[in-house]
């Protein structure tokens, strides 16, 4: 009798720990599918839910507002719903700038170190894209693609890159666009108790208004999105990881998303987190999440 | 039982003591006026930097530090803390933009004013998100 009431209660524990193991990505498999929600329900029909746009115009929202607009659609950013903006990206995409940036790139994968090896030795493959940000749970932190390029240099001897354009962008660029190439999409893991807590903390810092501006990163890209800034609409949350790197028109070269979210996170009125701080590392793993399941799509174009 | 609690309660305590340092200078903050806090006119500007240095410190660890146009909050406060030793009655602000240094004037006394509201308005913020981050998620708080 007692040996049987062990058993049972082992095989509880048991069961209970593997049920635990499967269920740390629970939160944020919701909040993920209430953001796509949201989303989507904000462009089914904006000339009808004329109080997601508060700041358009009847015409605004019937010409230039794209309506049906689907979570796969967002990783165009605006420009899955701003129409007029569409027009000018597919223009600049007939000759993207961003083309000899992709087979720097490779060279540099190639590219012998002093001592002889390559990235080959870190990164046997090269659609990963969407792979990154981890959590590397023995080091107890968020690796980002960025962050293991750097390590790989540095294990090798050589000096750490830059980690907002030049040589990373354009090695990165080389990731996205063999990514795309393999038709992979983003598959963010949250697979133990630590990942999930800076999951939430990433989550936390994202909607915490902060600077003198006290905006948040949702303000803009949840709130925000589809609403206009000048001659730009904001583009959502959702999506907002799948085509990094991006040339933008305004930088006038390649830029990694680390680049992109310094600069916003500045825009807030606040001394910017640095690209490889745990704060920034969180964020983007946050960030990441959201975006699971959307196509690989960059390197890309943005104004 | 109850004088068993009360050890338990100090013991806990004490240790508390050496953690909350950050939790003491947030409720600090939380509870200040930053209008009477941070007023030149009837604190002196000494006093004001002080509030500012002291609250800002605070800011710079928990990385909510803030930064308008070019200029942090350290730099503000640095800059205007030598102006008024020097009894400038104008800040001469420097910060960098694409490589070049520019600069912003502007009175001491505001600088200061300044100053000292950003380090403790970026405390309180922290405070108060604690209880309104979650209205911003959707499948949370936000609701449409
Ligand atoms: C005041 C509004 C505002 C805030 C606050 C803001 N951003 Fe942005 N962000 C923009 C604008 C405007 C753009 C350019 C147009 C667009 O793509 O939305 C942009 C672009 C981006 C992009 C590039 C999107 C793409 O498809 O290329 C990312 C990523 C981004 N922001 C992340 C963030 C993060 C993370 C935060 C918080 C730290 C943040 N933003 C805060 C306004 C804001």
């Amino acid at each position: 009798m007692l040996l049987k009431v062990v058993k049972i209660s082992a095989l509880v524990a048991i069961s209970a720990c593997t049920l635990n193991a499967g269920s740390f990505d629970t939160q944020a498999e919701k909040d993920r599918q209430a953001l796509v929600k949201y989303m989507e329900a904000k462009f089914s029909n904006p000339e009808k839910n004329k109080s997601f746009f508060p700041y358009s115009t009847e015409d605004e929202l019937k010409r230039v507002i794209k309506k049906g607009v689907k979570a796969a659609d967002l990783a165009k950013g605006s420009y899955a719903y701003d129409s007029i903006g569409r027009e000018q990206y597919d223009d600049i995409n007939e000759m993207p700038p961003y083309e000899d940036a992709i087979d720097e790139g490779e060279v540099l994968y190639g590219k012998k170190f002093a001592n002889g090896k390559t990235f080959k030795e870190c990164f046997p493959k090269t659609d990963i894209a969407g792979d990154y940000p981890y959590f590397d749970n023995k080091k107890k932190e968020v690796v980002t693609l960025t962050q293991a390029i750097n390590d790989c240099l540095v294990a090798n001897g050589e000096k750490k890159w830059n980690i907002k354009k030049g040589n990373m962008a354009k090695l990165e660029a080389y990731f996205s666009h063999q990514s795309k190439e393999a038709g992979k999409k983003v598959a963010i893991k949250i697979d133990s108790k630590e990942a999930a807590q800076a999951y939430e903390n990433g989550k936390k810092a994202y909607y915490t208004q902060r600077g003198y501006l006290k905006l948040s990163c949702a303000t803009c890209h949840v709130q925000g999105t589809g609403k206009r800034v000048r001659k730009e609409y904001m583009s959502p949350l959702l999506g907002h990881t799948t085509h990094f790197p991006v040339f933008r028109l305004k930088w006038g070269n390649l830029g990694t998303l680390e680049r992109r979210l310094e600069g916003c996170n500045k825009d807030e009125g606040e001394n910017p987190h640095k690209g490889s701080s745990k704060w920034a590392k969180e964020v983007l793993y946050f960030m990441s999440y959201m975006s699971n399941g959307l196509g690989i799509d960059g390197p890309d174009i943005r104004k | 039982m109850k004088t068993f609690n009360k050890i338990l309660c100090i013991a806990g305590l004490s240790t508390l003591g050496f953690t909350t340092v950050h939790a003491d200078l947030l409720s600090d903050a939380a509870k200040l006026d930053v209008k009477q806090a941070c007023d030149v006119k009837a604190n002196g500007i000494e006093a004001v930097l002080a509030t500012a240095a002291k609250y800002n410190a605070e800011a710079v660890k928990l990385g909510v530090e803030f930064k308008r146009l070019g200029v942090t909050n350290s730099n503000y406060i640095k800059t205007t803390t030598e102006a008024a030793k020097a009894k400038q009655k104008e800040v001469v602000l420097k910060y960098k933009k694409k490589g070049k240094v520019k600069t912003h004037k502007m009175a001491t006394d505001y600088a200061a004013w300044r100053s000292c509201s950003f380090a403790i308005r970026a405390l309180q913020q922290q405070v108060e998100a604690e209880s309104t981050w979650k209205l911003a998620v959707p499948g949370d708080g936000f609701k449409y």
